[in-house]
């Protein structure tokens, strides 16, 4: 007999969410985290996209700690000098799902007390140092050298997962999987924020931006999220890029982002709190890691299951969704006291079946296009000369806009064939 | 401001027994990139005089030089349970 149902090896949202399906189902749960409280630890930019969590925790919108529902979406595009942004705000965004902007010490601390209050044991401040074998099954996981034991164990270790790194049930990290996320969060007063975006208390900004003003071809995303009283803002750098060039530094990036001319209006004047950093997980569809074997199943972030693409990073609800996935095919291992590999390869399924591969699969290989040159270089310096050129007022007449293309294609040293190239890729992966 | 002043304004739970990531320095001598000293957003490597410098007491354990570093220098371990980093916001 196993001590427990289920061990769950993280309580950021993969695990805790596995763990309030597994106990609300009468499971019987251990939720082990490392922080102390549980979240202290987590980072994300954040904006919580979709309604996932309404499955395990119904009005969740209503009880956990969000700071504002997004309303207003930016793209932007940063040169050195200029920045061309699109912004929406639509009504449609009150009617449909967009997300939440959450500060993730407090929202992960809701989450797994949740999963307590549904029956899960939580303990936190202790570090899971590997998984317990025998006979080539997973039989629980081992803590300063004492083995507790369960059917089935769920490892939602997030970005770095050194239990199922280094106990061989998943293989490493490699460059194309990860990108470096730093992150600053600069308080301001409530009303100063609902004045700068055109906001109310509760409705939110969300911009994503491309750096196009980064040196020798280090590409490079920014985003800044509005929070109740205060903005999160930070930049998620691609790793293969950084390490192909030998003189820029992360932190300075990160710098050269905040001092940007556009960036540097929206903190004005802000204090800032908290600096942060975390590995970012953008593999998608084609580098999926093994995420089952014999007694156990990976999920989140740990499971390679995140899509960012240097532009929008999308996480926690993709943790969310494969948390009750997994959930669920332990409850039905237990329901036929099988936990081999066969058995828990339902996860497997339920996860192709659903969105969380479904996104991953539209997307695979739109990271190349959004990291590539068209979007965080060719299209910032190109619209940057043909609207800079536009509204100049220099005394003479106004080119014609295919002429001020033209122009800004051969100064910008792009072939249309590129352009066109570029352009066709990413509409085909769109 | 730079990167030290905004690392003074997080809290750690410092563990002075367990350094949960070590380098070997004699890979580090003779490395031909020090990539890790670009990636780590807290500067936690550095090289001081040519030669690699280390401090663990920094780290926001983002797991950024556990892959960064391609030359096998980096042994990379949790914190003890409820050591390391301790963020406010996150
Ligand atoms: C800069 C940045 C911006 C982001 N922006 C967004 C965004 O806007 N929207 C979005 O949806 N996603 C975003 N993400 C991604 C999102 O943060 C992740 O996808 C999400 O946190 C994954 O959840 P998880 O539960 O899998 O892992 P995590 O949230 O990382 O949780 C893992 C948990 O496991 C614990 N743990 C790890 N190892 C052990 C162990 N051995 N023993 C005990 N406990 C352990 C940790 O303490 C942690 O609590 C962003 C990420 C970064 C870095
Ligand atoms: S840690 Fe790795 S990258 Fe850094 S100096 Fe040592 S060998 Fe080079
Ligand atoms: S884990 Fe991150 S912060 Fe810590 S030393 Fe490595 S790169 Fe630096």
């Amino acid at each position: 007999m196993s001590e427990f149902d289920v061990i769950v090896v993280g309580a950021g949202p993969a695990g805790s969410s596995a763990a309030i399906k597994l106990a609300s189902e009468k499971m019987n749960v251990l939720l082990v985290d490392r922080a102390d409280p549980p979240g202290s630890k987590n980072i994300s930019g954040g904006v919580l996209w979709g309604n996932d969590l309404e499955k395990i925790v119904p009005n969740w919108n209503k009880m956990a700690p969000v700071e504002r529902y997004i309303t207003s979406k930016g793209v932007g595009f940063l040169t050195k000098d200029s920045s061309i942004d699109v912004n929406i705000k639509s009504r449609k965004f009150l009617q449909g799902v967009t997300g939440y902007s959450v500060l993730r010490v407090k929202f992960d601390q809701f989450l797994a007390k949740r999963a307590e209050s549904a029956g899960a044991m939580l303990v936190s401040g202790v570090t899971v140092e590997n998984l317990a074998f025998k006979d080539g099954k997973v039989i629980g996981v081992v803590q300063e050298g004492d083995t507790i034991t369960a059917d089935t164990v769920i490892l939602a270790e997030g970005a770095n997962p050194r239990v199922a790194i280094d106990s061989g049930a998943r293989r490493p990290i490699a460059d194309q999987d990860v990108a470096i996320g730093i992150k600053e969060v600069v308080k301001l007063p409530e009303a100063t924020i609902n004045e700068r975006f055109g906001l109310t208390s509760k409705e939110g900004f969300a911009g994503e931006y491309a750096l196009g003003f980064l040196e020798d071809g280090v590409e490079a995303g920014g985003f800044l999220y509005t929070n109740r009283e205060s903005i999160s803002l930070g930049v998620v750098i691609n790793m293969g890029h950084l390490r192909a060039d030998d003189k820029t530094y992360s932190f300075d990036i990160m710098d050269q982002f905040t001092d940007h001319p556009s960036i540097a209006s929206l903190i004005e004047n802000g204090k800032l709190s908290e600096y942060s950093a975390h590995l970012v997980v953008e593999g998608g569809y084609n580098s999926f890691p093994k995420q089952y074997g014999n007694g156990y199943m990976i999920v989140g972030d740990a499971a390679g299951l995140s899509f960012s693409n240097g532009l929008m990073i999308q996480g926690m609800n993709y943790a969310i969704a494969s948390g009750i996935l997994a959930a669920e095919t332990a409850i039905e291992a237990k329901k036929s006291s099988d936990f081999s590999e066969k058995s828990l390869s339902r996860y497997k399924e339920k996860l192709m079946e659903s969105f969380v591969a479904k996104d991953a699969y539209n997307f695979k290989g739109i990271e190349e296009v959004t990291w590539g040159k068209l979007a965080h270089k060719i299209m910032p310096s190109l619209m940057e000369d043909v609207l800079v050129n536009m509204f100049l007022t220099d005394g003479t007449p106004k080119k014609h806009l295919t002429e001020l293309i033209r122009k800004a294609m051969k100064e910008n040293n792009v072939k249309s064939s590129d352009l066109l190239m570029e352009g066709y890729k990413m509409i085909r992966r769109m | 401001m730079k990167v030290e002043e905004k690392l003074s304004l997080l809290n750690y739970k410092t563990d002075p027994e367990y350094a949960h990531i070590t380098i070997k320095p004699p890979i580090c001598a003779v490395c031909p990139d020090h990539f890790c000293t670009f990636a780590c957003p807290a500067k936690c490597y550095t090289l001081l005089n040519g030669k690699l410098n280390f401090k663990y007491e920094d780290c926001v354990e983002c797991g950024t030089c556990f892959v960064a570093c391609a030359h096998g220098s980096v042994t990379w371990t949790n914190p003890k349970g409820a050591h390391g980093v301790k963020y406010k916001f996150g």
